[in-house]
């Protein structure tokens, strides 16, 4: 069935659009910039981060990532009120956990750091919690550092969508829940790994990175993993 | 048993079941919900089996569910053929030999019946019980069950939940019988929608529709889902409704599976409600049995079976995707919508979710036609809710009303309001993901929309009842933390926001709170609830952003002031008492100080801490009394009586001269600063002793010719002697406070003359104009307002009262006035609108004044005063009153009747309230409020004229002396603050050893209480009343002392 | 007009934004022209003064010490502004904070100590139980991270601040 063509508007603009798409899609097709960070072409949207949030016709805000567009559906990408948002929601994860970024592998390429910088963020209102967290450097090529991740859950679903493998889940619940591979075995001891490094690829952060690499040498490949995600999501 | 084929088997089994229900023989049914179990029900019913056992009685005992009287708990109803139903409250297995004897003479236990139930509508069917038992109230006229409408639960402790005859027999299963011979899903469908019924879970979307989208959705299979995942803190309508019914529960959604086009329904029922899941699956069983579950159901071509799964506890399960993903075996964690599960929900099925109230409702719409259900409620919000009515209110339990009834029918009508001596603040509507709402937005109707505008929500019905002993605060603190800990950690606004928002709240409760963190809470609030994943994000916030919206100054009291008026925070306050007391005396160390024998030490620190402690010791209104813990254990300490002590052996005995001198020898350095003082009562006394004690050069004016304000003026003799305000008065002059008498301010001297003389000036003025009514008469001869009578019998002018006097009012001035007249051989009585509990006198006070023939009118309003020709009083009239509704002040308002009583008297006096002298206070120049009070900074009592700060009575109204005294204190501290720019009260009053080690034994002692004079010699006289406590006695009073201020 | 009074103060870390702040080359001029260095590592006066106009603090909270010169800067300064990532984050001192202070230096100057193993207690400054940015402590007025903060960003800001305006940062990356 072909999709229906439709169109939207965009901050005014009217933009064309097919149905079934999602805002994200069409804003971004259309040149807008709406940032995210759980959000990764080719992989089924789970609109966990929040900061893709637009406005639906000037009132209730959504994620652009899961919701679908409608003709006659007025978006707006960012406003104040939406900024002043997403900013928090940034302020929120560099508190979360221990985003030392001067000492970490990812420091000038991470997501979460050029967020931080392309949204304003000179200082955080919260208080740093500091959680005590291990790091799993069981896996021969790549090291897994939960003091950097921000649970946005693109590991698990590479890893579970495209290379097919659910090494990864989440456990716990609220501040305490954790990316765990298999039922919370050592990396190294996951029998259902095959090695493939989409999940490192795909980890906006220096959460996952691959070993031997010092400060600020990790540079993902994230393109790569989302081309091949989307052309196997077309192969489906 | 045979499965129903067809109508003939249906009706016959009606027939069964009816005789169960109303047998041949008497009936006993026990209240075997969850809470009648807590409370002892199976006690009850163990003992009655054994007794109708072993005496082989003809009566047929059942075990029932709840009838929603919590507080009331274990029910039981007893039933005679051809009478009505009594429900007894309160058995216990005791109880239960007297039951069975008075039952076989006919009669029914007196002091445990509560009410009868002469006829009873189950909306399915009608039962009439039988007449009788006049003395009895009927149910319906129980303040408790005024007006609750009995839908939801039609049957709920009237019948056996695990026995499906009983719920044929009142009408069940025949809606469902209707929908399947009627065959027209679609009309059903149809008249839900015209019901108007929206769902009970919370967010209120309309049933019709939800259900016309599953009906449309095409597919192989659909399922239909009660979500029973019930977590609510306080809330527990679905666990008693599915105890008590579950057929019900089962009609509705077989009913649903039938015109929607499901041919699987799954009941989501906490695993925490065993009782719950266990009559659940037996009904289930039962139903299988009788044909209506299974494949064709009452012997039509339809097939639809229920299955019943048990959650694990997570309260985001609730959500309607996270309980899907846990019934397919996932981690409970929701997912954006859409799609909707209407779309794709359980394993990717059509599917339809309901709460468990909502489809209790079916049955009755079907039945009954909506239009039917439309007429109860509110236009938008039409039928009844369940609301589980608890906290501080006198009845608690679940009550089901119609939507739309205004909050204060709840808290005070049926509740009953605060327990005796407390205010109801605020209703926590929604549970975690609601808000507060205060006393003075009562009058809201409880519907979605209403609710919703407030910042709140209906959520499943939890209605949570704050008085002022709970901290708002710390209530939003306590929801946060159970929202934080159910959290599922999917999105970044819920996870970590709230988290934050815990660690923001955790610190305004220790006192570490900044102005800044409150700004930042707010927009962070307002940050989750409007981009979290799901409802639960979405309104986890709500009980934050209400109450900082409705109780700011509470959270501006935790974070400027540091102090926790409720005294819920530990971290803001020493201890319970301290925390009560206006001038926040350490009332823990002079017990102890006294229990280890330092008399003079004990003194030097009640001084320190409060300038006038043998007037005090008289005459306060002791709040912490109310708060003392050891209340728990029998009654509270005398703290007042204790510390009168320990003034009284200093300041009336030769021990006066050293003490005086060590108190001076405390005097700081001196400043050079100087400040006035306006007004020698109690705030102004206060305020000059510490301003003196750190080093300032104060002056008191005072434009009467003693100090001492009310205490000295408007207190008699009899309560507090002058010798002992004197003495007082004296210790205060000896740390170099100057008094000018007759100086009044205004005119003697100018408030520009004071800021050009001192550096600052606080305004003591007090409230010494008598408020004047607005009664015919009173411009008669013998008509006195209150305070000049007192005032000129202080001064040593008796004024003429004749024989007989009438005193208007009921506060304490109204009771002085009583009893000074009694002691000039005046017959006096009080005239009151209210009744005698709600008379804002002290308790004491009054019962004393009774004791010496003080006599008191209640319920009577002043109509007109009578006079002669030439102009005297000759009576006074008044019009008899009934308590009306509920003022914002939670006590009923008086309204007046036309029933008018003559009461001959010569005069009358005025007690109706005091003002301050508005001429004073409109000369001033500087802002008053709308009662001529001064507007000052709540926290710095600064007035709008630079250097000038007020307190007392000049500020808050008529109060009280230590209230009054705690503005005085905190004034000098704030003025001392402005004058030397540091904070040097810290530390002002300490320099004490004395034991911190919890006390290894207290005193078994009950309470000390004061000897009093016999009221024969009281009235002859002015000799002081109470005596006080002997040395031994207050010796034993502070080793009552719990030690609560002790920790770790 | 006279001349403003600026100070710098280098708290818990590595001087590195002492060093950006050199690195401003001929910008020091400027600000030299506007405002005397009157407190600093970089001068010799010994004791914070009052009255002071801006000044610039590096490193994150982490001693008793830490706080109460900052807690005095903060009394006597009109503005305050956090220079680098450890005065703005905590940065690297907060990788000692999932550490109880009494099993770190334990660990550091007993079980690694190959002579003297034994906490030292006399002339050095007890430990806070966190390293932490200064604004959990005091106001601040302004933010300017970095590791180290890029001296275009630092001459804006005293620039700016010297001069009484609202400062005008370049896009500075944060963390």
């Amino acid at each position: 069935m072909a999709q229906k063509k439709i169109s939207i508007r965009i901050d005014g603009e009217l933009v064309p659009a097919l149905e079934g798409k999602t805002i994200l899609e069409v804003a971004r097709g259309a040149g807008r910039r709406i940032p995210s960070l759980c959000h990764m072409d080719g992989l089924k949207d789970v609109g966990a981060c929040r900061l893709c949030i637009v406005a639906l016709n000037g009132g209730r805000l959504v994620p652009a990532c899961t919701t679908p567009v409608q003709e006659g559906l007025a978006v707006t990408t960012n406003s104040p009120e939406i900024a002043a948002y997403r900013r928090m929601i940034v302020e929120l994860l560099l508190v979360e956990r221990n985003h030392v970024c001067s000492v970490c592998v990812s420091n000038g390429h991470c997501e979460l750091q050029s967020l931080a910088t392309s949204l304003g963020v000179t200082s955080v209102r919260f208080r740093y919690r500091y959680p005590s967290l291990p790091l799993d450097l069981s896996q021969e090529r790549f090291v897994l550092d939960h003091n950097r991740c921000i649970l946005c859950s693109r590991c698990i679903r590479v890893c579970a969508e495209v290379e097919g493998a659910h090494v990864w889940d989440m456990m716990g619940r609220g501040i305490h829940s954790r990316v765990i591979s298999e039922l919370d075995q050592p990396w190294g001891e996951a029998s259902t790994c095959t090695n493939c490094g989409k999940c490192v690829q795909a980890c906006p952060t220096g959460a996952m990175a691959e070993k031997g690499w010092a400060v600020e040498e990790m540079v993902k490949r994230t393109a790569q993993v989302a081309g091949a995600a989307v052309r196997k999501g077309v192969s489906l | 048993m045979s499965r129903i084929e067809d109508i003939g088997i249906f009706n016959a089994m009606r027939e069964e079941g009816l005789a169960k229900v109303l047998p041949a023989m008497p009936r006993i049914a026990v209240g075997m919900g969850t809470c009648g179990r807590g409370n002892g029900a199976e006690g009850v019913y163990q003992a009655l089996s054994h007794a109708i056992d072993r005496d082989g009685l003809d009566i047929r005992l059942a075990a029932v569910g709840c009838f929603g009287a919590c507080s009331e708990e274990p029910l039981v109803s007893v039933w005679l053929p051809g009478q009505p139903l009594v429900i007894l409250r309160r058995v216990q297995a005791s109880d239960v030999e007297r039951i069975l004897n008075d039952l076989s003479r006919g009669r029914i236990t007196p002091d445990l019946a509560w009410c009868k139930i002469e006829e009873w509508d189950h909306i399915t069917a009608h039962l009439r019980y039988g007449q009788g038992f006049p003395e009895l109230p009927l149910w319906s006229e129980l303040p408790f069950f005024s007006g609750q409408k009995k839908i939801v639960l039609r049957n709920c402790g009237l019948i056996a939940p695990d026995d499906i005859d009983e719920y044929i027999a009142v009408g069940g299963y025949q809606a469902l019988y209707k929908v399947l011979i009627d065959g027209k899903p679609e009309s059903v469908i149809e008249q839900i929608k015209a019901s108007k019924l929206r769902g009970r879970g919370g967010a209120g979307y309309a049933t019709g529709i939800k259900w016309e989208f599953l009906a449309k959705a095409k597919d192989d299979r659909k399922y239909i889902i009660c979500n029973a995942d019930e977590g609510d803190p306080g809330a527990y309508m679905n666990r008693n409704e599915i105890e008590s019914d579950p057929h019900g529960l089962l009609e509705g959604m077989i009913i649903g599976g039938y015109v929607t086009g499901a041919s699987q329904g799954i009941v989501y029922v906490r695993a925490e409600y065993p009782l719950a899941v266990h009559h659940l699956a037996r009904a289930i069983d039962q139903a299988r049995e009788y044909g209506i579950l299974g494949a064709n159901i009452l012997g039509r071509p339809f097939h639809f079976d229920i299955e019943m799964v048990e959650g694990a506890g997570a309260f985001v399960c609730g959500e309607e995707t996270a309980l899907i993903a846990s019934l397919e075996g996932f981690s409970g964690r929701p997912r954006p919508r859409p799609p909707y599960p209407a779309q794709k929900g359980l394993q990717g099925k059509p599917t339809n979710i309901n709460n468990v109230e909502t489809w209790y409702n079916i049955a009755p719409i079907v039945l009954k036609g909506p239009a039917w259900f439309t007429e109860i409620g509110s236009t938008k919000s039409a039928g009844t809710k369940v609301f589980s009515l608890v906290g501080k209110v006198q009845n608690t339990g679940l009550v089901e009303m119609p939507l739309g009834t205004p909050l204060t029918k709840f808290v005070y009508d049926i509740g009953g309001g605060a327990a005796a001596g407390r205010t109801v603040k605020a209703v926590q509507t929604g549970g975690p993901s609601g808000g507060c709402i205060p006393h003075e937005m009562f009058d809201t109707a409880v519907d979605y929309e209403t609710l919703a505008q407030l910042g709140s929500i209906m959520g499943s019905g939890g209605m949570v009842v704050m008085d002022e002993d709970n901290c708002m605060v710390d209530i939003a603190r306590y929801f946060i933390e159970f929202t934080h800990s159910e959290s599922c950690g999917k999105c970044v606004p819920c996870r970590v926001g709230l988290d934050q928002a815990l660690e923001i709240l955790n610190g305004f409760t220790k006192g570490t709170g900044t102005a800044a963190q409150l700004t930042l809470l707010n927009e962070l609030g307002r940050m989750i609830r409007d981009t979290s994943l799901c409802g639960l994000g979405q309104t986890a916030p709500n009980p934050v952003l209400t109450t900082m919206r409705h109780f700011r100054h509470e959270f501006d009291d935790h974070i400027i002031a540091k102090r926790c008026r409720a005294g819920v925070c530990h971290s803001l306050a020493l201890s319970p008492c301290e925390n009560s007391c206006p001038l926040h005396m350490n009332i823990p160390r002079f017990l102890d100080l006294l229990k280890e024998g330092r008399a003079d030490d004990a003194f030097e620190a009640v001084f320190l801490d409060n300038p006038l402690p043998a007037s005090t010791g008289r005459v306060c209104q002791h709040p912490c009394d109310d708060r003392c813990r050891r209340q728990t254990v029998d009654s509270p300490v005398n703290m007042r009586e204790v510390h009168r002590f320990i003034a009284d052996a200093v300041l009336l005995t030769d021990r006066f001269e050293p003490l005086a001198a060590r108190i001076a020898a405390r005097k700081k350095a001196p400043t050079g600063k100087s400040v006035a003082v306006v007004g020698a009562g109690p705030a102004g006394l206060t305020a000059a002793f510490y301003l003196a004690l750190v080093g300032h050069d104060v002056t008191v004016f005072e434009n009467k010719a003693e100090a001492g304000g009310m205490l000295r003026y408007a207190i008699p003799e009899y309560r507090l002697p002058k010798r002992v305000l004197a003495q007082e008065v004296e210790l205060i002059r000896r740390l170099g406070v100057k008094f000018q008498f007759g100086a009044g301010v205004g005119s003697a001297i100018t408030l520009n003359e004071l800021d050009e003389g001192f550096d600052a000036v606080f305004l003591a003025i007090g409230t010494w104009k008598e408020s004047w009514v607005n009664l015919p008469g009173t411009e008669l001869k013998g008509v006195l307002p209150a305070l000049p009578f007192l005032e000129s019998v202080a001064t040593g002018t008796n004024p003429a009262l004749g024989r007989k006097m009438t005193v208007i009012g009921g506060g304490n001035a109204a009771v002085d006035s009583a009893r000074t007249a009694v002691r000039m051989g005046v017959d006096a009585t009080i005239v009151y609108r209210r009744e005698r509990k709600d008379m804002p006198a002290i308790k004491e006070e009054v019962d004393a004044a009774e004791q010496e023939g003080v006599k008191f009118l209640f319920l009577a309003a002043p109509h007109r005063i009578v006079g002669d020709a030439r102009g005297n009083v000759r009576a006074l009239e008044i019009a008899k009153t009934r308590l009306g509704q509920y003022d914002s002040s939670g006590r009923r308002k008086p309204v007046v009747t036309a029933e008018i009583v003559r009461l001959d008297c010569d005069a009358v006096v005025l007690a109706v309230g005091e003002t301050v002298d508005l001429d004073f206070a409109r000369a001033s120049g500087l802002t008053l409020r709308e009662a001529g009070t001064f507007v000052v900074d709540r926290f710095t009592l600064e007035t709008s004229r630079p250097n000038f700060f007020a307190g007392g009575d000049a500020i808050s109204g008529a109060s009280n002396v230590s209230n009054a005294m705690g503005f005085g204190k905190k004034a000098a501290r704030k003025i001392d603050e402005r004058l030397m720019g540091a904070k040097r009260f810290a530390g002002l009053a300490g320099g004490f050893q004395y034991s911190m080690e919890p006390p290894e034994t207290t005193s078994t002692s009950p309470r000390h209480r004061s000897a009093e004079l016999k009221p024969a010699v009281r009235v002859a006289g002015e000799d002081e009343v109470m005596v006080g406590l002997t040395d031994a006695e207050a010796g034993d009073e502070s080793c009552r002392c719990l030690r609560c201020d002790i920790r770790g | 007009m006279s001349k403003l009074k600026l100070a710098t103060v280098w708290l818990d870390g590595c001087s590195g934004c002492h060093m950006s702040l050199l690195d401003l080359d001929e910008g020091i001029l400027t600000v030299a022209q506007q405002a005397d260095l009157v407190y600093s590592p970089l001068v010799d006066a010994t004791e914070f003064p009052a009255g002071v106009d801006v000044t610039l603090v590096e490193g994150a909270v982490s001693s008793q010490e830490d706080l109460s010169k900052l807690q005095t800067i903060r009394a006597r300064t009109r503005l305050l502004v956090s220079l680098g990532d450890c005065a703005v984050t905590a940065n690297v001192p907060s990788m000692r904070n999932t550490i109880p202070v009494q099993k770190l230096l334990q660990f550091i100057y007993v079980a690694g100590a190959d002579v003297n193993p034994a906490v030292p207690t006399q002339g050095v400054p007890a430990l806070l139980p966190q390293a932490r940015p200064l604004h959990d402590y005091v106001k601040v007025d302004f933010h300017l991270p970095g590791c180290p903060p890029r001296p275009d960003a630092i001459l804006a800001l005293l620039s700016a601040v010297l001069e009484g305006r609202a400062p005008k940062l370049p896009a500075v990356k944060f963390g």
